[in-house]
């Protein structure tokens, strides 16, 4: 007796096809090596230690006088804000006529183990500003943090409220209690003070083991099947690549900052109680009095919005805006999305409320 | 009953262990001597501190395999529970190609469902919490190790370096400060 296994043909045909594409893929596509992902001209404007403020080339005639300084986040490099030609952050913010700056926080080694919040807020970011002012003759930068850089903007804007035109805060991480995220779960969970005695810097093989575990069969398994069943779409696989090698570029955070991050904003939650120090000085959230725009993204699987939200209600501003956004972490800063609806709102609030 | 023999049986070997290495050194000290110059008496002299990180090091080598073995059940009971649930939809759906996509999105969507309730709840961090912990002890015996090697080759150890990477710190914030005051208030430096 011979069993019969019944096997559609077009299941046959598509797992044939897969095949075919993944023999086809080196042809087809650049290894990430090959990629240059910086896409938009800048120039360096100013640099210190492992920072670098870099200066975006305008694309078209400035329509704001008040430069835009973006305070990018510590995990990660800049490049997701400008991936594609298409969903650039800082392409549209130029079509738009804003001065865009930019802070790349570099890779720092093990020498930088003791910089600390004070280093990256007192330090490094109002040395950035300090320059742009200067440069542009502006006396006030707007700022706009995202993610974690949103954190590091919240605390600068409250130490320095008069160097400030505007604050927007995109996916800030400001109530870690609140933070329902697989992130903020294992953040409240860790040994900071262990892992920091003992390593040094926060090493990047944690942050892709936090990476592999947000949605493990979504990102891990699915977006390469599909990667290979679009071999053929050159967008598609070119945009693919492009993430993918931000993705896996996770420089370490250094010991200090990393220690303070975890204890003030995730297991002490000082940050949104006002009670957090930063250079011997208290963190007061009333101090923020600028013009805030907040921006959160409702399947944000990185920062949950119950994180984010609170900062508008903590500030004393009186003008001040929430928006929610139905996209994720990433879909809020680096998508169609993001050009169609974050960012034309981002540019209109921003320039009714800069020099012109 | 068992993990008491077992600490007791440790707690022995750790006992035979110095009892023979500091007899060794006690009997070898003084022909050792002779050498004294050289790079093998400190060597010698902190043989046993190796000696007494690697025995301690095997009570977190037990705590760190405890943890593991828990981070890895936690994930099986879960795959088994997600593969459970698949299996009472699979039925529902047609074999052929039509249904495929649809069939690989319910798997995806249970599996990642009941993944993401794992990553997400207490007890996972908890012990993620504690194996991350017990594999920093095993790298602060390992460290210790290699100081002490480091040190009797006359090298500077971690905690050398470290020093020098404070002090670094420490003098490049007053230079930016001296900077500042220099410049009255302002930074001129420009990477161009």
């Amino acid at each position: 007796m011979v069993n019969e296994l019944k096997v559609d043909p077009k299941l046959v045909e598509e797992f044939l096809n897969i095949n075919k594409n993944i023999f086809e893929a080196p042809k087809l596509v650049r290894a990430p090596d090959e990629i240059n992902m910086d896409m938009t001209p800048y120039d360096v404007a100013y640099s210190e230690d492992r920072v670098r403020l870099l200066h975006f080339r305008p694309t078209t005639e400035r329509q704001i006088k008040t430069p835009l300084v973006i305070v990018y986040a510590l995990i990660n490099r800049y490049h997701i804000l400008d991936i594609h030609p298409q969903k650039s952050w800082v392409r549209n913010l130029l079509n738009q006529g804003v001065d865009v700056y930019l802070v790349d926080w570099g890779t720092p080694t093990n020498a930088d183990r003791y910089l600390g919040f004070d280093d990256y807020v007192n330090g490094y970011i109002d040395n950035c500003v300090d320059f742009v002012s200067k440069e542009t003759g502006e006396e006030k930068v707007s700022i706009q943090g995202y993610c974690t850089g949103g954190t590091l903007a919240t605390v600068y804007a409250a130490l320095h409220p008069n160097r400030l035109r505007t604050l927007t805060l995109t996916a800030p991480v400001i109530d870690g209690q609140k933070d329902t995220t697989v992130v903020g779960n294992l953040a409240k969970h860790i040994d900071v003070d262990k892992l920091v005695d003992t390593i040094g810097n926060m090493p990047p093989e944690f942050m892709y083991f936090v990476f592999s575990v947000l949605k493990p069969f979504e990102q891990g398994l699915e977006k390469y099947v599909n990667f290979f069943k679009n071999i053929h779409d050159n967008d598609y696989v070119e945009n693919f690549i492009r993430v993918e090698k931000w993705l896996s570029d996770t420089p370490p955070i250094p010991g200090e900052l990393f220690r303070q991050w975890i204890k003030d904003v995730y297991q002490e939650n000082l940050l949104i109680q006002s009670k957090m120090y930063v250079g011997g000085k208290q963190v007061s959230l009333k101090n923020i009095n600028m013009p805030l725009f907040t921006q959160v993204a409702v399947a944000d699987h990185l920062v949950s919005p119950e994180s984010s939200m609170p900062i508008h209600y903590a500030v004393s501003s009186e003008d001040k805006s929430l928006q929610i956004y139905t996209t994720g972490h990433v879909g809020m800063i680096a998508s169609s999305f993001s050009q169609k609806r974050v960012l034309p709102e981002f540019g209109q609030w921003l320039k009714e409320r800069s020099n012109k | 009953m068992q993990a008491s023999d077992s600490k007791k049986a440790q707690q022995y070997y750790k006992h035979v262990s110095l009892f023979w290495t500091d007899l060794l050194y006690l009997m070898m000290s003084k022909p050792y001597a002779l050498a004294a110059a050289g790079p093998m008496r400190k060597f010698g002299t902190n043989m046993k501190k190796l000696t007494t990180e690697l025995i301690d090091s095997n009570d977190d080598l037990v705590e760190f395999n405890s943890k593991l073995t828990e981070y890895y059940k936690q994930l099986t009971d879960t795959w088994a529970e997600a593969q459970k649930q698949f299996s009472k939809k699979i039925p529902e759906i047609p074999n052929d190609a039509e249904h495929l996509e649809a069939s690989k999105r319910i798997w995806i969507d249970i599996f990642e469902n009941y993944f993401t309730t794992l990553f997400d709840s207490p007890k996972f961090a908890e012990n993620f919490g504690k194996l991350v912990a017990s594999e920093l002890e095993l790298a602060k015996h390992w460290n210790s190790m290699i100081s002490e090697l480091l040190d009797n080759a006359n090298l500077p150890t971690k905690d050398d370096i470290n020093e020098i990477y404070k002090e670094l710190h420490s003098l490049k914030k007053r230079i930016v400060r001296i900077e500042k005051d220099v410049n009255h208030g302002t930074v001129k430096r420009n990477g161009k």
